[in-house]
């Protein structure tokens, strides 16, 4: 037996633990974390044999389908792309779910938290080796609503209810677009097919989807007077989904809230089990985006201005856990760029976007459990109460630094010696410099570059203020038990060195995805379909562009050296509210007020829902005035009303022959 | 072989006349139960016995009854029917448990109405002949009716004649259009009849394209009020709002609307004079019923007027898949009939409690519910969660299918109900929030969680939503064959 015929266990056994963690946890120590915790591990272990196995036999990809409903199918797919994602979430999700037995011991209902979060791993993992797109958004919806009820744990906090909702509300946004985009899909396969789809063809099976392309390509739709290729519109659509689940502009809005939640729960969504599912959409339908162009200059760009934009509230949030939020985005970023370079660099940036989200799930997921453990000991997270905290946890203070370096990407260009992060995000950095040489367009290179800038100080910042100097309150804390602190140190070394260990062979294992007997495409033949050429990736960039991005990082750190650390630059006069550009950076751009206090709630639920319930007050008196007019004519024959049944019976049966008659008159005379 | 519709619509009936003479609530809720559990059991096995790859009726029994006037005694069930039974037969025992505690004045009639309603429901079901089907049709108005002005909320008198007044124009209008089929068809042959499937089989024949079209609209009529769809929802809140419970249980189960649509409707709509008008009246009645409908829940105050909206807004999908004329979008609207019958029944359920032991359904006067109800915070998310469409669970297979069908003939309709999802989202999550999350308002005194019966009724009710969310083809299936053989009729006329 083939380890790829387990695969199906990867979902299935956390999904198993949930059911046993709800019903039956509660009556175990530690609220049953061991169910889930060896669910996972099991989980893992088949992830990372199938791997290695693939690593081996690229051809041996797996793929097992079975009829659902209709002409609709449930499957699985692993293939390169898939494996090294339920890899890395297995491995993630098992790490945070050990780390939680500590972070979570002093609270009240630890089975629920073990339940929920087994689900949100089962369902993640469910969507990574989807085969078909509707299986995809069923477990992407799963995530989104496992989502909820981990932001909203704590729901008798009224600001945990309200984060809940308004996370799920944001990515529903976008799930309706996806959902819209898999709508159109169907719909043109479906004439694609004339109807008549054949038993055992799954409509919505990604080799199905991708066979046709070249049709989909030349269906144009007519939307605002622009001529529009069906592709293009369905990619733009399911990138709508994952701007929304990714956290991109401008649907980026719940993810800062979503801290509500314990820690832990932002650590998975942040690193492994829900942000980076956008991505991941796009990685996956990633030959239809080839085909497209002009979708994928819109996630390019969107992806750039979103690193840049998270960046610049990143630097003034006083939240620890906010700072961290705004990171993420940023990060989510810069995958999407990865992506977006497609434009230049074909098949290669799913490899390159890929690359830095495994590398960013392990830096970040580190950096919010080091938050965590801090939280957990100090029991606050404003970095204006901290400060010299190294002091007292020295194990966290060392892992976090590590995981700054790794976000801020510190290595030596030209050299496979750095951190995680200066492999990945430098290679994305790169590849929109190419971009920015064939087709042009350079603004999301410039764009990226800033973000460098920002990532490092606020990272430095956050840093500097909160485990260095002296304390500015009397916190108290104490180092954080071992099974926080070993999972701390396990990533820390996987954010030192993964990235220079695995840098060469990513790339080539994961660009193979489109290339295997389950989907074997022919990517250049794909953009030409698109209208464009590929660059042959050259790698002669000047020096300055390897370099650049490494300057931006130190120049971050030694100006938040100067000002956080030695403190000789005084920023008061800058960090002040009168200063309308602080003010508008400190209140997020003022999207709060925008979207949830005007449109959501004057626009749409004030206004349009009351003009809809006098419009329903229009139909019910249109209804009794009509039934009064009735009654007014009837009240001429009130003295027939005796009240005796065999009047009324009488009188029915009057009026039915008498309706009889009349529609006799009336047949006679349309004929 | 045993006669088993005629057995699962009068058992009912019979059960409903011995309830009417006990004395005692324990003895009349006995009594509902063993009448709806033996509906149950019949009903599973006819269901393991049902071929679900024909589209033919089924079970058919025939007799003739007033042979001068074409009047017979038909019944059959096909795979239309089949699921609606199958979701009647089920909910309805789970609805007498949950009743089980409570006390309410004259029990014998509360259950003798119960069952009445079901026998009549599954007569609509069953009946193959155009007057047994106004007969039951009609019938089903009667327990209602009194059902609400019994036991209802505060308006329930009101509530109770609007409703009455209401649908009985709307039947009599169908009424006019079952006549003018059956003269029509009279004309044409000679020989009187009422035999359903032969008079939709004959409208093709009749000469006049008006005629025809009169027909089609007075029928469509008829059934659209029942479903019911924007504009003619009036009638709903009122009567959803101020029945008990039960009752509005009840008028969950009432699926009769949307069964006419598949079952005469359909058949009928390519041999009209003007299909593709037929059609678009269809289509904007259910896209527009889905958006507002869901427009309007979100500004309910009222927790269970809220709900009532929400059943509007899921019933235009029902009309829309029908409209959208493509297999797949046509079982999807046959499976939103089952679905939102196991949902409602929920929601209506948890509404009947949260103000029993409240005294309150007015959601910003709640709050924090959860603390004091886990079972039922529990039973209620996984509800609300289906009812906004959340995969894995029944609103969504119906809904993607429904949506995903339909775009192939009718994009911009199905544009117009998309735009619901975010706001039904919405309505569904800020009542959970404020109703069940945040603090626990002190002023409610003491809350107590659902007894033993609700648990169980709710729980097997939320288990079937699960399992068909995952699992739809034992019902899908069935439906499928059904709206594949109407679709193949609107092929062969080029619609």
């Amino acid at each position: 037996m083939a380890v790829g015929d387990l695969a199906f266990l990867i979902p299935v056994l956390p999904a198993l633990a949930f059911v046993l963690t709800f019903f039956f946890g509660k009556k175990l120590p530690t609220g049953g974390a061991i169910i889930p915790i060896a669910a996972i591990a099991t989980s893992f272990v088949i992830s990372l044999l199938i791997t290695l196995n693939l690593l081996a036999n690229p051809e041996e990809v797996v793929s097992q389908s079975y009829s659902w409903f209709a002409m609709l199918n449930i499957g699985i797919l692993v293939d390169p792309l898939a494996a090294v994602m339920l890899t890395m979430v297995t491995f993630v999700s098992l790490l945070i779910h050990i780390y939680s037995t500590g972070y979570m011991s002093h609270d009240k209902a630890p089975s629920r938290y073990f339940a929920e979060t087994a689900l949100f791993t089962a369902s993640m993992l469910g969507l990574i080796l989807s085969d078909n797109i509707l299986q995809l958004f069923v477990c992407w919806e799963l995530v989104g609503v496992c989502s909820y009820l981990l932001i909203g744990f704590w729901f008798e906090k009224p600001s945990a209810a309200t984060a809940a909702k308004k996370a799920f509300l944001t990515t529903r946004i976008g799930d309706v677009m996806f959902l819209t985009g898999i709508i159109v899909l169907f719909s043109d396969l479906f004439k694609i097919f004339n109807g008549n789809v054949p038993d055992g063809v799954y409509i919505l099976r990604f080799d199905e989807i991708f066979a046709h392309i070249p049709d989909l390509a030349a269906m144009n739709a007519n939307i605002l007077g622009m001529e529009v290729s069906h592709i293009t519109l369905i990619t733009l659509l399911f990138f709508g989904g994952a701007v929304g689940k990714s956290g991109q502009f401008p649907l980026h809005v719940w993810l800062p809230d979503a801290m509500e939640g314990p820690t832990t729960v932002s650590a998975l969504i942040h690193a492994a089990t829900m942000v980076t599912a956008g991505v991941y959409l796009v990685a996956r339908t990633f030959p239809m985006f080839i085909a497209a162009p002009d979708s994928l200059m819109v996630v390019a760009y969107v992806g750039a201005f979103t690193a840049l934009f998270a960046g610049t509230m990143g630097i003034v949030m006083n939240d620890l856990k906010r700072v961290l939020a705004y990171s993420t985005i940023s990060q989510l970023g810069y995958m999407m760029l990865g992506l977006g370079v497609g434009a230049a660099v074909g098949s290669e940036a799913v490899g390159i976007a890929l690359f830095h989200l495994i590398n960013h799930a392990f830096f970040k997921a580190l950096l919010f459990l080091c938050a965590g453990s801090v939280i957990h000991a100090v029991g606050t997270h404003d970095m204006r109460q901290l400060g010299g905290v190294a002091k007292v946890m020295p194990v966290t203070a060392v892992t976090m630094i590590v995981a700054s370096l790794a976000l801020t990407g510190i290595g030596i260009p030209g050299t496979s010696i750095g951190t995680s992060g200066f492999f990945s995000k430098d290679a994305i950095i790169e590849s929109a410099y190419l971009m920015g040489e064939t087709t042009g367009s350079w603004i999301p290179y410039i764009l990226a570059i800033a973000a460098a800038l920002l990532t490092s100080i606020y990272i430095f910042r956050l840093v500097f203020m909160t485990f260095y100097g002296k304390p500015r309150t009397d916190y108290g804390g104490h180092e954080s038990p071992a099974s926080m602190t070993i999972p701390l140190s396990i990533l820390a070394l996987l954010a030192l060195v993964f990235g220079g260990l695995t840098s060469k062979i990513f790339n080539t294992f994961v660009s193979e995805t489109f290339v295997n007997n389950f989907v074997n495409m022919n990517i250049h033949e794909l953009a030409t379909l698109g209208g464009y050429h590929l660059a042959e990736h050259a790698g002669e960039e000047p020096m300055l562009v390897l370099w650049l991005p490494l300057i931006m990082a130190l120049a971050g750190l030694v100006i938040t050296f100067l000002i956080y650390g030695l403190r000789i630059v005084n920023m008061d006069s800058l960090v002040s509210r009168n200063n309308p550009i602080y003010k508008l950076l400190y209140n997020r751009y003022y999207q709060n007020a925008i979207f949830t206090n005007f449109i959501s709630v004057k626009v749409i639920y004030e206004g349009f829902a009351f003009a809809g319930r006098a419009v329903d007050r229009g139909f019910d008196w249109t209804v009794k005035w009509f039934s009064d007019l009735a009654i007014e004519s009837g009240e001429s024959l009130r003295q027939f009303q005796t009240g005796a049944v065999q009047n009324y019976a009488t009188a029915v049966i009057t009026g039915v022959s008498l309706l009889v008659i009349l529609i006799k008159v009336v047949m006679e005379v349309l004929q | 072989m045993m006669p088993i519709l005629s057995m699962i619509v009068l058992i009912p009936l019979i059960f409903a006349a011995l309830a009417l003479f006990t004395k005692t609530k324990e003895q009349a809720r006995v009594v509902a139960l063993a009448g709806t559990v033996i509906v149950l059991l019949l009903t599973v096995y006819m269901y393991f016995n049902f071929d679900s790859t024909i589209a033919d009726n089924q079970f058919e029994e025939l007799a003739q009854w007033v042979p001068s006037l074409g009047i017979t005694y038909h019944l059959g069930v096909d795979g239309i029917a089949m699921p609606l039974i199958l979701l009647n037969a089920i909910v309805l025992p789970l609805l007498v448990l949950f009743t089980w505690n409570d006390d309410r004045k004259s029990p014998n009639k509360f259950y003798a109405l119960i069952l009445a309603t079901e026998g009549a429901v599954i007569g609509v079901f069953t009946a193959l002949d155009f007057f047994l089907f106004y007969v039951f049709w009609e019938l089903t108005l009667i327990p209602l009716f009194f059902m609400v002005s019994i036991w209802g909320g505060p308006n329930k008198h009101k509530a109770a004649i609007k409703f009455f007044i209401y649908t009985h124009v709307a039947s009599l209008v169908m009424l006019l259009g079952i006549f003018g089929l059956y003269f029509a068809a009279w004309d044409m042959t000679g020989t009187p009849s009422l035999d359903i499937p032969y008079l939709i089989n004959q409208f093709q024949f009749i000469g006049s394209g008006l005629t025809k079209d009169m027909i089609f609209l007075a029928l469509l009529f008829g059934f659209i009020v029942k479903i019911p769809s924007f504009p003619f929802h009036s009638w709903l809140p009122d009567a959803y709002t101020e029945a008990p419970t039960a009752g509005s249980v009840l008028f969950v189960m009432l699926k009769i609307g949307g069964y006419g649509l598949f079952k005469v409707m359909l058949p009928m709509l390519p041999f009209t004079a003007s299909p593709n008008l037929m059609i678009t009246i269809m289509a904007v009645l259910g896209s527009v019923s889905v958006l507002y409908g869901a427009f309007l829940a979100l500004s309910q105050k009222d927790l269970k007027r809220m709900v009532a909206y929400s059943s509007v807004s899921h019933m235009g999908y029902v009309t829309l898949g029908a409209a959208g004329l493509v297999s797949l979008s046509v079982s999807g609207a046959m499976f939103q009939q089952f679905s939102h019958g196991l949902i409602m029944s929920i929601m209506f359920m948890s509404c009947g409690v949260i103000n029993s032991t409240t005294g309150t359904r007015i959601i910003n006067d709640l709050g924090g519910l959860a603390q004091k109800m886990p079972k039922l915070t529990v039973i209620m998310v996984l509800t609300f969660m289906a009812s906004l469409g959340l995969p894995g669970l029944t609103g969504f297979i119906a809904e993607v299918s429904v949506l995903a069908g339909s775009f192939v003939n009718l994009p911009m309709y199905v544009i117009i109900a998309l735009l619901a999802i975010v706001i039904t989202a919405a309505y569904h999550l800020w009542a959970l929030q404020r109703a069940m999350f945040g603090v626990y308002n002190a002023k409610l005194g003491t809350v107590t969680d659902i007894n033993v019966f609700q648990t169980f009724s709710m729980g097997v009710i939320a288990i079937l939503i699960l399992y068909f969310g995952l699992h739809p083809t034992p019902v899908f299936d069935m439906m499928m064959t059904n709206s594949e053989h109407i679709v193949s009729l609107m092929a062969t006329m080029g619609v």
